[in-house]
C-alpha cells in the first residue's frame, strides 16, 4: 500500500472512531440515525488497498454497536447467500457497505474472532463458502454489462474484498468451484486467456502449498496446471525453456512425436497453449523438421489437407508469429487450418501480405501499450490475426463499451476473413479505415473519438488495431441517421457489417417515446423468420446482427447489447434453441426469470451461447430479415407461444414501458423512412 | 438505561425528536416525551416514556396537559420545536407557578412582536415591517430602495421576507424584484419584512440558568442556508465580549430566567450589532451536533440542565467546558442542494471525498429526478460534515462546497 493510501486509511480510522462511538452510544431506537455516517466512512475505507483488513478488525465492534439494527442483517442466521450478489449490485453505496460489513462479520465468526448469537462458526464458514462460490466472477475480474455500467472503483474494491475473504476462509471448497468455473470459461474458447492463465498460475501455487486441502478438485486443477506448465513427458517438471530445448536435441523421432501429440492433446483439451508448445514448434521449424507440425497442432483431416497444400506458408506463419509470448497463436493456427479457409483463394496471399506488413507508428504504439515489447508489434499482430481467424467466436470486447465493433470483427472473421485482413492491413499501415455509408465515404482519421477513448488495452491484437477506427465510423454512421426518428441500427447494421445482413429491420421499441411498438407482430415475425418450424425449415445462412435487452439476475433492464444470431437448431433433448455469439467476454450470464444463458452441454459449439427459442425472443429487441427471401411455406406461430413471449418481455426488461398506438407509429414512420 | 437520579428534576419534552430523546435517555434525569399520537406505538415499542398530545389544536383542553404533567410530577417542560414553544410557556407557567412564562413564550412565537420588544429594550434592529399582502411587500421593497437613493433601473437592494411563525430558514425568502413577490403564496402571510444588511451573519446558542449565561457558542455562517461551523474564526470570536453583552440585553428584554436561546445577529464592518431574531428552542441545521463534535458535550443534555429547576451551579460548571479554549477543533456542516434541474444520483465530489477535513455525509439518494425550483431557503437534501484544526481552512472549504455538485 502506498504511503498516501496508508495515511488516508489512518485518517479514516480516526473518523470512524468518531462515527462509531456515536453509534455505540446511541439508544437502540436511535441507531439508524448514526448508521449512515458509519457506513459512509466504512465504504471509503473499503476502497483502499488495506481496507478489507481494517474493516475486518472493526467488524465485531460494528456489529455490537448496532450497525445492522433495524435491518435484515441483524439476524445473520436467516441471511441467504444467493442474495449477496444482488445486494452488492445496489446503486446505494450504503447498502453495498452493509452487505460487506455483514460478510466481514461472518468471516470474524467463522475464524473465531467474534461471536454472534444465533450463528456458529461452521454456519458462518459454510455461508461464506457459498457466497464466494456464487461470486466467482469476482476472482476472474471479468466484467459483464451490468458491472461495466457501475462504478469501477466499487467493482475493484469488491473484487479485492472477495480475494480477501477467499484468502481467509480456507481454500478447499472455493478452489473446487473455481476450477469448475475456469473449465466453464475455457469451454467457450476465448481468444483472451491472460486472466485465466493467471488464475491457473495461482491455483498451481496454492496447490503446491496446500495440495492436501484440494480434495476432489485436485484432478481438474491438475489438468489445467499441467496444460500450461507441463503438458508432456519432456517438460513434466517445468524445467524452463532452455533446458527443454537442450532435451529436444537429444530425443529420437518417436520421442519427438510423443511430445508433439502430448502438446496437441493438452491444447485441444483446454484451449490453452503452453510456452513449451510454442517453443517446440519454433524448434521443429528451425530444425527443418516440419513433419512434426501436423502432430503438434493436432490436425484433423481438413487441417491436414490444408497443411499439405500450404505447408510452406504454415511454417512461415510459425516462424513469424509463434513465440512463448504469443503461445496462444498455436491454437489459433490449428483452428484456422481446421476451418479450411486457406482454400478460399484470397486468404493465403492476404496472410502473406500480413506477414510482410510494416506497421505505422500509431499501430506499434497501441500494440506495445497493450502487450509490451518482448516481441515486435508485427509479431503480436500476426499472432492476433491467427487467433481471431481461428477462433472467430472467441473474440471478446474486454472491459470496453465496444460490443458493436467486437461483434463485427467476429462476424468478419467467421464470414469474410479476407475482408477482415483487408481492414487490418489498412488500419495497421495507414492508421485509418475507409468505409461507405449509403454511398458516401467515411474516413475514420477524419472523425472524433467514439465511445472508446484510445485503443483498448485488454483485447486481442486485431481489436487493438481496429476497434478505435470501427468505433468512430460506427458513431459517425449513427450521427448521419440520428434525425430519422427510429433506431439507427436499422440503417447502420447492413452498411457496417456486409451484404448478408437482412435488409429489413424490426425494432420493438419506439425510439422517440421508449414505448413498445407492436409486440405481438414483432414476436410473430421473429418466429416466421428464424424458427425452422415456421420459416419452412430454412437455416440461418449468415450470422445476423441482433439487439438484446440485457437484464440482470433479477430480470431488471441493464442496457442494450449487440450480438449475432448464428443458428437455430434443436439440442440433444429436442429443445429448439437459438445459438448466438455474444461479444461479451463470458457469455454464461444469468438474465433473470430463469433465463440462464448456456455455453456448453446443450449442443453449443465452442464460443456459442444459447437459449431456448422463446427465452431468446423474450430478450430480443431488434433483428434483421430479408424481404426478398419470402418462401411459401412460412406459417404463423401458435398464439399461445407468442403470448408467452410477450408476457416474458413485459414482465422483464420492458416492465413499465407503455404500448405505442400503431396508427401513431405508422403516421410518424411514413415521412421518416429514407 | 442510565441510572436516573430521583433528586434531580423530572423533565417533559414537547415534540418528537429521536436525536433529543436519544441524548436525554442517556442522561441522568427522569423524562417523559409529550408528542403526537402517531409516535405512541413506536415509543411504547422502544420503552420511551410517552404521553400523547396533539399540539396542532389549542383549545379549551389546553390546560389539561399541564395538569397531567403536574400530576405526573414533572418539574419543567422543554420545547423541541417552534410549534411547541408556546405550549412549553403555558405548561411551565403552571408547573413553575409563573404566569409570566406564557406571555414570554408568545413573544418568541411572533417575529414582529419579538422585534418590537427588542427594539423597545434598546437593542438595535434593522428596518422592519409587518406584511399582510403582496402589496405590502412591494411597497416595502420600493421604500427601502428609495431610502438608499436608488434610481429607477438600478438593481434593488434585496429585502428579507420571513413567515411569522415558521422556524429558521423555512419561509425565509430574499426579495429583489417585484417578480419575486409574485411567487409568494397566500399561506405565507402574515410575514415580517426586513431590510438587508451587508455584514456578517452569525448565530448564538446560549444556555441560561438563573439569568446567567452558562455557555455561549458562536456559530459562524459561511453562507446563510448552506453552511455553518463552530467555534467561529478568531475574527468573529473577537466580538465575544460584545456579543455576550448583547445576549445579556436579550435576557433582560425577554425576561429569561432559564432555558436555551438561539438568536441570530448581523455585525456590520464597523462593529455595529443588529439583532435578527431569537428562538427559545434547539436550533435546526444540527448546530448541537457540531457543538458536540467540537466540545464533546451533548447540547440536549445541556438544555435539560438549563431547564431543570433542581440543577445546581456546580453541576453546570462541571458540565460546560470553556468556550473556544476547550474545543478539540472546528466542526462544520454543509447543506447540499442539487444544482442541476435534473439529477439521477447522489455522488460526493472527489475533492470533497479526498479532503482530510471531510468526515461523513447524511445525503439522501434522490427520489425524484426533477428538482423542484427553490423559492425559499431551507430544503437541503442532507448534510455533509467536516472537522479540522484550522477555522480559516474550514470556512474556505465550506465555501468551495457551494460550487460542487453533490447530485448529478
Amino acid at each position: 500500500m502506498s504511503e498516501q493510501d496508508s495515511a488516508r486509511l489512518d485518517q479514516l480510522r480516526a473518523t470512524m472512531e468518531v462515527a462509531l462511538s456515536r453509534l455505540e452510544a446511541a439508544r437502540p431506537f436511535a441507531k439508524h440515525r448514526f448508521q449512515q455516517a458509519v457506513l459512509d466512512v466504512a465504504y471509503r475505507m473499503l476502497t483502499l488497498p488495506d481496507g478489507p483488513d481494517a474493516l475486518y478488525a472493526l467488524a465485531p465492534r460494528l456489529d455490537a454497536a448496532g450497525l445492522f439494527a433495524g435491518s435484515d442483517w441483524d439476524a445473520p442466521a436467516t441471511l441467504q447467500p444467493r442474495i449477496v450478489k444482488h445486494t452488492l449490485q445496489s446503486e446505494h453505496a450504503a447498502t453495498v457497505m452493509l452487505e460487506v460489513a455483514s460478510l466481514l462479520r461472518m468471516l470474524a465468526v467463522a475464524r473465531g474472532d467474534a461471536e454472534h448469537a444465533g450463528i456458529q462458526a461452521d454456519h458462518a464458514r459454510h455461508f461464506l463458502t457459498q457466497v464466494l462460490a456464487l461470486n466467482l466472477d469476482r476472482f476472474f475480474g471479468q466484467t459483464d454489462e451490468a458491472a461495466r455500467s457501475r462504478d469501477s472503483v466499487r467493482e475493484a474494491s469488491l473484487d479485492r474484498l472477495f480475494r480477501y475473504l477467499a484468502a481467509h476462509i480456507g481454500f478447499q471448497d472455493v478452489l473446487g468451484l473455481l476450477v469448475a468455473e475456469i473449465w466453464r470459461i475455457l469451454g467457450q474458447r476465448p481468444v483472451q486467456v491472460g486472466l485465466v492463465k493467471d488464475m491457473i498460475a495461482q491455483i498451481a501455487v496454492s496447490a503446491l502449498e496446500r495440495g492436501n486441502e484440494l480434495g476432489e478438485a485436485r484432478l481438474g486443477a491438475d489438468r489445467l496446471v499441467s496444460a500450461l506448465f507441463a503438458p508432456t513427458a519432456g517438460c513434466r517438471e517445468d524445467p524452463g525453456l532452455e533446458t527443454y530445448r537442450a532435451r529436444l536435441g537429444a530425443m529420437d523421432d518417436t520421442a519427438l512425436r510423443h511430445e508433439a501429440q502430448g502438446f496437441a492433446r493438452a491444447m485441444h483439451d483446454t484451449g490453452l497453449v503452453s510456452d513449451y508448445h510454442a517453443d517446440f514448434l519454433r524448434w521443429a521449424v528451425e530444425q527443418g523438421n516440419g513433419a512434426l507440425v501436423p502432430d503438434a497442432l493436432g490436425l484433423g483431416s481438413t487441417g491436414l489437407e490444408c497443411w499439405r497444400q500450404y505447408g510452406a506458408l504454415v511454417e512461415g506463419l510459425i516462424a513469424e508469429a509463434v513465440t512463448p509470448w504469443t503461445a496462444q497463436s498455436v491454437y489459433g493456427l490449428a483452428m484456422l487450418l481446421e476451418r479450411g479457409i486457406l482454400h478460399h483463394a484470397p486468404i493465403a496471399p492476404a496472410l502473406q501480405r500480413q506477414m510482410a506488413l510494416k506497421l505505422c507508428p500509431a499501430a506499434c504504439a497501441h500494440l506495445q501499450a497493450a502487450f509490451g515489447g518482448q516481441v515486435a508489434p508485427e509479431t503480436f499482430l500476426l499472432a492476433g490475426v491467427l487467433q481471431v481467424l481461428g477462433q472467430p467466436l472467441g473474440v471478446g470486447q474486454g472491459a470496453n463499451p465496444s460490443c458493436q465493433s467486437a461483434r463485427a470483427l467476429s462476424m468478419w472473421a467467421l464470414n469474410a476473413p479476407d475482408y477482415l485482413l483487408h481492414l487490418v492491413a489498412q488500419a495497421a499501415t495507414y492508421d485509418t479505415l475507409q468505409m461507405h455509408f449509403e454511398g458516401h465515404p467515411i474516413d475514420s482519421a477524419d472523425l472524433p473519438a467514439g465511445l472508446v477513448s484510445g485503443a483498448p488495452l485488454d483485447a486481442d491484437a486485431v481489436s487493438v488495431i481496429l476497434v478505435p477506427h470501427l468505433d468512430r465510423i460506427y458513431a459517425e454512421m449513427g450521427r448521419r441517421c440520428a434525425d430519422r426518428g427510429d433506431d439507427p441500427h436499422r440503417w447502420i447494421n447492413p452498411e457496417f457489417h456486409g451484404w448478408w445482413v437482412g435488409r429489413e429491420c424490426l425494432v420493438i421499441v419506439d425510439v422517440p417515446s421508449g414505448g413498445l411498438a407492436d409486440v405481438h407482430g414483432f414476436v410473430r415475425r421473429f418466429y416466421r423468420t428464424y424458427h425452422p418450424e415456421y420459416n419452412g425449415q430454412e437455416p440461418v445462412i449468415h450470422p445476423q446482427p441482433a439487439g438484446i435487452a440485457v437484464t440482470d439476475a433479477s430480470a431488471r433492464f441493464v442496457g442494450w447489447h449487440a450480438i449475432s444470431i448464428l443458428r437455430v437448431a434443436e439440442d440433444q433433448t429436442g429443445v429448439m434453441r437459438v445459438y448466438f455469439y455474444n461479444p461479451n467476454n463470458d457469455s454464461g450470464q444469468d438474465w433473470g426469470a430463469g433465463l440462464v444463458v448456456s455455453t456448453q452441454g446443450r449442443g453449443e459449439r465452442h464460443g456459442e451461447a444459447s437459449l431456448p427459442f422463446p427465452d431468446f425472443a423474450a430478450r430480443l429487441y431488434l433483428f434483421h430479415y430479408d424481404p426478398v427471401l419470402r418462401t411459401q411455406s412460412r406459417k404463423e406461430p401458435p398464439p399461445q407461444a407468442v403470448a408467452g413471449v410477450v408476457d416474458a418481455i413485459r414482465s422483464s426488461w420492458a416492465a413499465g414501458r407503455p404500448d405505442v398506438d400503431e396508427e401513431v407509429l405508422r403516421a410518424a414512420a411514413a415521412p421518416a423512412s429514407p | 438505561m442510565t441510572e436516573k437520579n430521583p433528586d434531580k428534576g423530572y423533565i417533559a419534552i414537547l415534540g418528537w425528536s429521536l436525536n433529543a430523546i436519544d441524548a436525554i435517555d442517556r442522561f441522568d434525569r427522569r423524562y417523559v416525551v409529550v408528542a403526537p399520537p402517531w409516535a405512541e406505538e413506536y415509543a411504547r415499542a422502544n420503552g420511551i416514556p410517552f404521553i400523547p398530545w396533539d399540539f396542532d389544536r389549542l383549545n379549551e383542553r389546553s390546560h389539561e396537559i399541564a395538569q397531567t404533567l403536574k400530576e405526573e410530577g414533572c418539574d419543567v417542560a422543554i420545547p423541541l420545536y417552534e410549534e411547541t414553544v408556546e405550549w412549553a410557556g403555558a405548561i411551565n407557567s403552571v408547573l413553575l407557578d409563573n404566569p409570566r412564562l406564557l406571555a414570554q413564550s408568545m413573544l418568541f412565537r411572533d417575529k414582529s412582536l419579538m422585534k418590537r420588544r427588542a427594539q423597545l429594550s434598546g437593542i438595535r434592529v434593522g428596518i422592519f415591517e409587518e406584511a399582510d399582502s403582496r402589496a405590502d411587500v412591494v411597497r416595502f421593497l420600493k421604500r427601502v430602495n428609495q431610502t438608499l437613493l436608488k434610481l429607477d433601473g438600478d438593481p434593488n437592494d434585496p429585502i428579507h421576507f420571513k413567515a411569522f411563525d415558521k422556524a429558521g430558514c423555512l419561509g425565509h425568502r430574499i426579495i429583489r424584484t417585484v417578480d419575486d413577490v409574485e411567487s409568494i403564496s397566500d399561506d405565507e402571510f402574515p410575514a415580517l419584512l426586513e431590510s438587508h444588511l451587508d455584514g456578517w451573519e452569525f448565530a448564538v446558542e446560549a444556555w441560561i440558568k438563573d439569568r446567567k449565561i452558562q455557555f455561549l457558542n458562536i456559530s459562524e455562517y459561511v453562507t446563510l442556508g448552506y453552511s455553518v461551523f463552530v467555534p467561529a474564526t478568531p475574527e468573529l470570536e473577537s466580538w465575544r465580549g460584545k456579543i455576550t453583552r448583547e445576549i445579556e440585553k436579550l435576557i433582560e428584554a425577554f425576561d429569561i430566567d432559564f432555558g436555551f436561546i438561539h438568536p441570530e445577529y448581523f455585525v456590520t464592518s464597523d462593529g455595529t450589532m443588529y439583532f435578527g431574531e431569537v428562538a427559545y428552542r434547539p436550533p435546526g441545521f444540527n448546530a448541537l451536533e457540531l457543538i458536540e463534535r467540537a466540545y464533546g458535550f451533548n447540547g440536549y443534555q445541556g438544555i435539560v440542565l438549563a431547564f431543570d429547576p433542581k440543577t445546581t451551579q456546580e453541576e453546570m460548571d462541571a458540565f460546560f467546558p470553556t468556550p473556544v479554549k476547550d474545543a478539540k477543533g472546528h466542526a462544520g456542516c454543509f447543506g447540499a442542494y442539487p444544482r442541476r434541474r435534473v439529477v439521477s444520483e447522489m455522488q460526493i465530489p472527489e475533492e470533497t471525498q479526498d479532503d482530510p477535513y471531510f468526515e461523513f455525509h447524511e445525503l439522501a439518494q434522490p427520489l425524484e429526478q426533477k428538482v423542484t425550483k427553490r423559492s425559499a431557503f431551507g430544503t437541503h437534501w442532507g448534510l455533509v460534515y467536516f472537522f479540522g484544526e484550522d477555522p480559516y481552512r474550514m470556512r474556505d472549504l465550506l465555501k468551495v462546497q457551494e460550487d460542487l455538485d453533490f447530485y448529478v
